[in-house]
């Protein structure tokens, strides 16, 4: 069955190979008969030289191909992942495809001393290239044309920086941003702090030459009361439909010159505020709102007309209609920013039954010179300065119960410092207590806690249980747990330091555009060290707090890394090395299952066909497996390539010799390499086959080994939490195949490789040497040969 | 001084509660990081030296005398601390277990045997009742129309057409059998014992 | 939200509403009655081990296999889901489930004690017995029609004011299955609103326990009281005239032990302390001795019935 399937994928009769040997100054030569392998090797040429990756000799292999106009070349020398990229670029005007390599260094001179044997293994792991390269088809690397423009998603400090860092980049942007204006919270929060200067600056000072910085530059479009509806992936590009709500007003006519706010009759809580003040329903939300135009909100606009009536330069328009705008963009950046935690939750801490309960963003906004107070600290109450603010830190973080979060916010300890510090300065008389659990000021913020301690702020280490009110005061019930006392803290005002959470916008956008949430529902970095703005969608980047929570300093640094990421793909002009799916689509039917089993998001339906993104494909081969239909093919890791390796590593077996199939990801030759350079030795048996993941091979190629002599198969790869399970599912689904053909599982092994941890793979490839050795000796007179027979 | 040695396992103690049949499932023990949540809302807290926060620093401490500190009788069996725990730790099923240790250490049976005649008529009856020996007590702080409810209560309930209160006689009886089985007969009277070398003394 | 069923309840009965409230079994009865609510009874029923189990006389085993064989009468009796008057009943039913169904050595060894017991019939077989979806408390069946509740009231309670005493063992132990945020339950309050009646939903103390604290009342009595006082002083602070219950433990604690506490502390509290479903049932127009048996209360219910007759006389009873 196999075997019929193997030949369907025959090459051409005639394909003339030239097999190059190298010496490598001894390093090879000292352990492997040099002639004998030249002269056991079916090959139109076979050359030996000292070091083949001389830039000399490399011109000899160019002459020689052209001279004897070789199809295909074979280098038998050391590891590729040491010389196949020189080799490549040397066989012009042979495809660079049509080259293979044979590790007779690194996996066979270095790590076996006995030069009979060693010689055996030189010649099968030359003979398997051999086999394979007849197999090979020229490919074209590919060249991925992504659209010079990108969509921003949140207009807050995040979405700003990276949308200005790339439209200087020469990239086009545009900026979704779901509210009237762009700013975020940055822009409501007043005061930042300085770690440098121990001292707070003014948020909007910083911001706002930024936001005029963005409006003023031609390639960067703002789009406001707007958001994402959907999204679709073409051609590593995506096509976006943004709906713009109305604002009922002209923003080319509007002068912002207020008229219309002074007739509006409603009154409703102004959201920028906190809800501390009120606005009308016609309204700016902020006077260095951008767009610098008013805006009619909805949902209360109760479409009297005053405002129409007093409006000089006609610019509301009650009946304007929303619209739907198509974009087709490059990239995505996602910052869409967070949301506070909804005090609430925690009744006992009494936010929204006592008035002087109140969140850090509503104190922020209290001390805003633009604020309700006009940056007066006043109690919400009765407007009096509090004589004692207690700050009660972790509100919502570091809780597991339903609701919390179980995560530390990491800006709330900064925050709490920070408006102590301030009120310290300009209200001297106001005492500052703060409850906290750890302080948690890392770097150069420590050096700021240190300045505000000076200030003489009282610290209270231990989590409060709940807060009340009698006639004059609220009071904070709190274990000091450094004194093991509980005490009742009499105060003014409370304020709660409110956790981080993902904002709404963060979760609708994230399932408009397929990408994965961490299980605290923030956008999933591809990896949270080494890719912290790649998400697990090929040219989707997340830069600020939609990817956790962070303070500004850190989401300024991720919107330029988002930034760059975004630049280095269109920018890039690049170059995708062709060892990916495709898919037949005269066999395919859409069923969608290799577009469910693709860990990397990267096969996508479009159009109603089935479509791989050449970025995020890795030819992992897990979609080979789940096709019902064989209507993927991976190139260069082709079924014909994979059976031709297969009996070319068991070609010229000898009676009573034992061969072992190693199936090993990238990580896992780069271990075996490693054992080599450390010339530490395991049994010559082991043959070592390089796979992008073992997640390519299916149950046939391991019955295919079995049959054709292999008496062991060795399964390495790196446990990537990524792939690591469906690996384990592949080797169950491997096992009972197996057990069907009655092989003994003895003679099958996973093992989970790290690149630093060779010398356990080594001793695991000699263990299981000895034990394949023990499984036949038991075993195979009776089962193998059973299972011959039924085949 | 107290030393913490090398090589001795001071989660013991820890480990020992979490895996009692009393303890709920992940219960946090080893996440606790001292926040004081549990000892700010606890009445006990309030109003004697018991201190929740102190006894899970005691059981991480692997401090045994705790099984023999009166201080965790004092334990409301609220729940309050297990309710609010950021990290799914509970006082409250320490406590629990921890007393458990005591009486099963032979310790802490005269802390448990004033409430063995409610076992008595658990036994009997397959109810439990408040012990007699409480009786006096409540009488002086309930007022004397208590006892006239206890005397009238058969009454009362054919008033509200309840139904009976106690148990068919061969219902009883498979609760004793279990009950004997589970070895709960067996420690009532290691209880029982207890409670008659108090009144002997 | 759970999903809480109108039929096939198994009415669970509590050894403290037996013997010292038992018109919270009457008067649950009456509004199960009314809200058309199938329910049955068993006399072969026996009592949680709730007081014994928490005054640490009885081990998590023993109470398991008790819960266990309780369990088995419900299947027999075709009402799987039980519906506790108590809260400790409630608490210690959802733990012996949770054991029974997760901890496979627990539930074969309690098998193998009915098997020798010769009720092999009450075998318990992994989830016949849902913790969040089977065990109730009777007033969670009560909220869940709580929609119903308006077009039924006969009788204007809304001169009282009243607040709710949610029981620890029913918001606490089981808080993630408790209705709404269990940091401030609101299904007292929720079906007294029902009723017509103004509600206190926040005072200070609000989520504290009863102070019963099991073996507290008994062997620590101040310590108790100290903590009883503190909510009582708050509720007196807020101008309660009754205090709704859901546990008969914590009713015992506030009505009976009322006037020596109030005596301790100089002052007089007359808190009226009802169980919710003699609450509603008085609503409903019953009969407040021969249904809702208010005397076996400590503090008189009497004011309440007089400003019934005050207010709608024709729903003099």
């Amino acid at each position: 069955m196999n075997n019929s399937n193997f030949s369907r994928y025959a090459p051409k009769s005639s394909i003339d190979i030239g097999v190059f040997l190298c010496k490598c100054g001894g390093n090879i030569s000292d352990t492997v008969d040099i002639e004998r392998l030249k002269t056991s090797i079916d090959a139109k040429v076979v050359k030996e030289f000292e070091n083949l990756c001389s830039i000399k000799c490399q011109k000899n292999i160019r002459d020689i191909i052209l001279e004897e106009e070789l199809d295909r070349v074979v280098i038998a020398a050391c590891s590729p992942i040491t010389h196949e990229k020189t080799f490549r670029n040397q066989v012009a005007p042979l495809n660079p495809y049509l080259l293979e390599m044979a590790n007779i260094r690194e996996q066979c001179s270095w790590v076996h001393s006995d030069v009979d044997k060693t010689t055996d293994k030189a010649i099968s792991l030359t003979n398997a290239a051999i086999e394979r390269v007849k197999y090979a088809r020229p490919l074209d690397t590919i060249v991925r044309k992504t659209k010079k423009s990108a969509a921003v998603i949140g207009g807050g400090i995040s979405g700003i920086t990276a949308s200005l860092s790339l439209a200087k980049q020469g990239i086009k942007v545009h900026i979704i941003e779901e509210k009237p204006t762009v700013g975020g919270n940055m822009i409501k929060i007043g005061k930042i702090f300085s770690p440098e200067k121990l001292a707070e600056e003014c948020a909007l000072c910083l911001f706002n030459p930024l936001i005029n910085e963005a409006v003023q530059h031609k390639n960067i479009d703002i789009i406001t009361n707007a958001e994402l509806k959907s999204s679709q992936r073409k051609a590593g590009n995506f096509n976006l439909l943004i709906e713009r709500k109305p604002t009922f007003v002209k923003e080319d006519k509007c002068t912002a010159c207020g008229n219309c706010a002074e007739v509006c009759p409603v009154e409703v809580p102004n959201e920028w505020n906190e809800k501390l003040m009120m606005r009308k329903a016609i309204y700016k939300p902020f006077p260095q709102s951008v767009p610098d135009v008013y805006t009619i909100d909805e949902e209360n606009c109760i479409k009297c007309g005053k405002c129409q009536k007093v409006c000089t330069m006609n610019a509301i328009d009650l009946k304007m209609k929303g619209e739907n705008i198509p974009l087709n963009v490059g990239s995505v950046v996602i910052a869409t920013g967070y949301k506070g935690f909804d005090l609430k939750k925690r009744p006992e801490y009494g936010y929204g039954r006592y008035q002087d309960v109140i969140s850090q963003m509503e104190l922020a906004r209290i001390m805003g010179v633009n604020g309700p107070t006009n940056g007066k600290l006043l109690r919400p109450s009765d407007g009096k300065i509090p004589r004692r603010v207690v700050m009660v830190q972790c509100a919502g973080s570091r809780d597991e119960k339903p609701g919390g979060n179980r995560y530390c916010s990491k800006v709330c300890c900064m925050v709490a410092l920070k408006h102590a510090n301030f009120i310290r300065r300009y209200y001297p008389d106001t005492e500052i207590i703060i409850c906290y659990t750890d302080m948690r000021t890392p770097g150069m913020y420590e050096n700021y806690f240190r300045h505000v301690q000076s200030r003489e702020i009282k610290l209270i280490r231990g989590r409060p249980g709940d807060i009340t009110k009698n006639d004059d005061n609220l009071i904070v019930r709190v274990e000091d747990t450094l004194r093991g006392e509980q005490v009742e803290i009499e105060t003014d005002i409370v304020v709660l330091s409110e956790a981080m959470e993902p904002s709404e916008g963060t979760l609708s956008v994230a399932e408009t555009l397929n990408v994965s949430l961490t299980e605290d529902l923030f956008i999933k970095e591809k990896h949270p060290k080494m890719k912290p703005v790649t998400t697990d969608v090929e040219g989707i980047y997340v830069c600020g707090t939609a990817q956790g929570p962070k303070d500004i300093t850190d989401s300024v640094s991720q919107a330029n890394a988002a930034a760059s990421k975004v630049s280095e793909i269109i920018n890039g002009g690049l170059e995708i090395e062709p060892t990916i799916a495709v898919v037949d689509h005269f066999k395919c039917e859409m069923c969608g299952d290799c577009v469910r089993s693709c860990k990397y998001k990267a096969i996508y339906m479009h159009d109603e066909r089935i479509s791989v993104d050449p970025i995020a494909c890795n030819g992992c081969g897990m979609c080979i497996s789940k096709c019902k239909n064989e209507a993927v093919e991976v190139m260069g890791q082709t079924d014909s390539q994979i059976f031709a390796m297969i009996s070319g590593m068991l070609k010229d077996k000898k009676d009573g010799e034992r061969r072992i199939l190693v199936f090993v990801d990238y990580i896992g030759y780069v271990a075996s390499d490693n054992i080599g350079i450390n010339r530490i030795s395991y049994p010559e048996s082991i043959r070592i086959i390089k796979l992008p993941s073992i997640n390519r091979l299916m149950p046939k190629h391991i019955i295919y080994a079995f049959e054709n002599g292999a008496d062991g198969i060795f399964l390495g790869e790196y446990p990537d939490d990524l792939i690591y399970p469906a690996i384990k599912e592949k080797v169950q689904e491997i096992r009972s195949e197996l057990i069907k053909n009655s092989i003994d599982l003895d003679r099958l092994m996973y093992y989970k490789v790290y690149a630093p941890y060779f010398r356990g793979l080594a001793s695991k490839l000699t263990e299981f040497d000895k034990q394949v050795s023990k499984a036949l000796d038991k075993l195979e007179p009776v089962l193998y040969k059973a299972s011959s027979k039924d085949l | 001084m107290n030393t913490f040695k090398i090589g001795e396992n001071t989660f013991e103690l820890a480990e020992s509660i979490i895996k009692d049949l009393k303890a709920s499932d992940n219960l946090g023990i080893l996440k606790c990081i001292q926040c004081g949540m549990c000892t700010s809302t606890c009445p006990a807290a309030r109003h004697t030296d018991y201190d929740p926060r102190e006894i899970i620093k005691r059981v991480l401490d692997k401090d045994e005398t705790l099984i023999k500190d009166d201080i965790i009788w004092n334990c409301f069996y609220c729940y309050t601390c297990h309710s609010i725990c950021p990290v799914n730790n509970s006082a409250c099923e320490v406590n629990q277990v921890l007393r458990q240790k005591t009486i099963d250490n032979g310790k802490g049976k005269s802390k448990i045997a004033p409430f063995s005649e409610y076992a008595d008529s658990y036994l009997e009856s397959g109810l439990g009742t408040i012990p007699s020996d409480f009786f006096s007590d409540l009488i002086k702080d309930y007022g004397n129309e208590w006892i006239e409810l206890k005397a009238n209560l058969e009454e009362i309930r054919k008033e509200l057409s309840l139904g009976p209160m106690l148990l068919p006689k061969k219902d009883i009886e498979d609760i004793n059998e279990i009950l004997e089985k589970t070895g709960f007969t067996k420690r009532l009277e290691r209880v029982r014992r207890c409670k008659d070398e108090k009144d002997t003394r | 939200m759970k999903k809480i069923p109108d039929k096939e309840i198994l009415l669970f009965k509590s050894c403290l509403v037996n013997v010292e409230y038992p018109g919270v079994e009457s008067s649950t009865k009456f509004v199960f009655d009314k809200l058309g609510i199938e329910y049955t009874i068993s006399e072969r029923q026996s009592c949680c081990t709730g007081l014994g189990h928490y005054a640490d006389l009885f081990d998590q085993f023993s109470t398991t296999a008790l819960a266990a064989r309780n369990f088995g009468i419900a299947r027999e009796e075709d009402h799987r889901n039980i519906a506790t008057l108590c809260a400790t009943c409630y608490a210690i039913l959802k733990k012996s489930a949770n054991i029974l169904n997760t901890k496979d050595n627990v539930r074969r060894q309690v098998n193998k004690i009915f098997d020798g017991s010769g009720i092999s019939d009450l075998k318990y077989k992994v989830e016949d017995i849902d913790s969040r979806d089977n065990i109730f408390h009777t007033t969670e069946i009560i909220y869940n029609k709580a929609d119903k509740i308006p077009d039924l009231v006969e009788v204007d309670l809304s001169g009282f004011k009243v607040a709710a005493h949610h029981a620890c063992h029913y918001c606490k132990v089981h808080h993630q299955d408790t209705i709404g945020n269990p940091r401030d339950p609101m299904v007292i309050e929720t079906i007294a609103k029902a009723c017509g009646v103004e509600t206190v939903d926040w005072y200070d103390r609000k989520t504290n326990t009863c102070g019963n604290g099991f073996r507290q009342r008994y062997m620590n009595k101040d310590l108790s009281f100290s903590v009883t006082a503190e909510k009582l002083l708050s509720l007196k602070e807020n101008e309660v005239d009754i205090l709704l219950h859901m546990c008969p433990n914590c009713q015992i604690q506030f009505d009976r032990n009322q006037k020596v506490i109030g005596e301790s502390l100089n002052t007089e509290f007359n808190i009226i302390c009802l169980n919710i479903s003699q609450f509603v049932a008085l609503a409903f127009g019953a009969d407040p001795y021969k249904v809702v048996g208010i005397q076996t209360h400590t503090v008189p219910v009497e004011p309440v019935v007089d400003k019934i007759k005050l207010i709608n006389p024709v729903n003099e009873v």
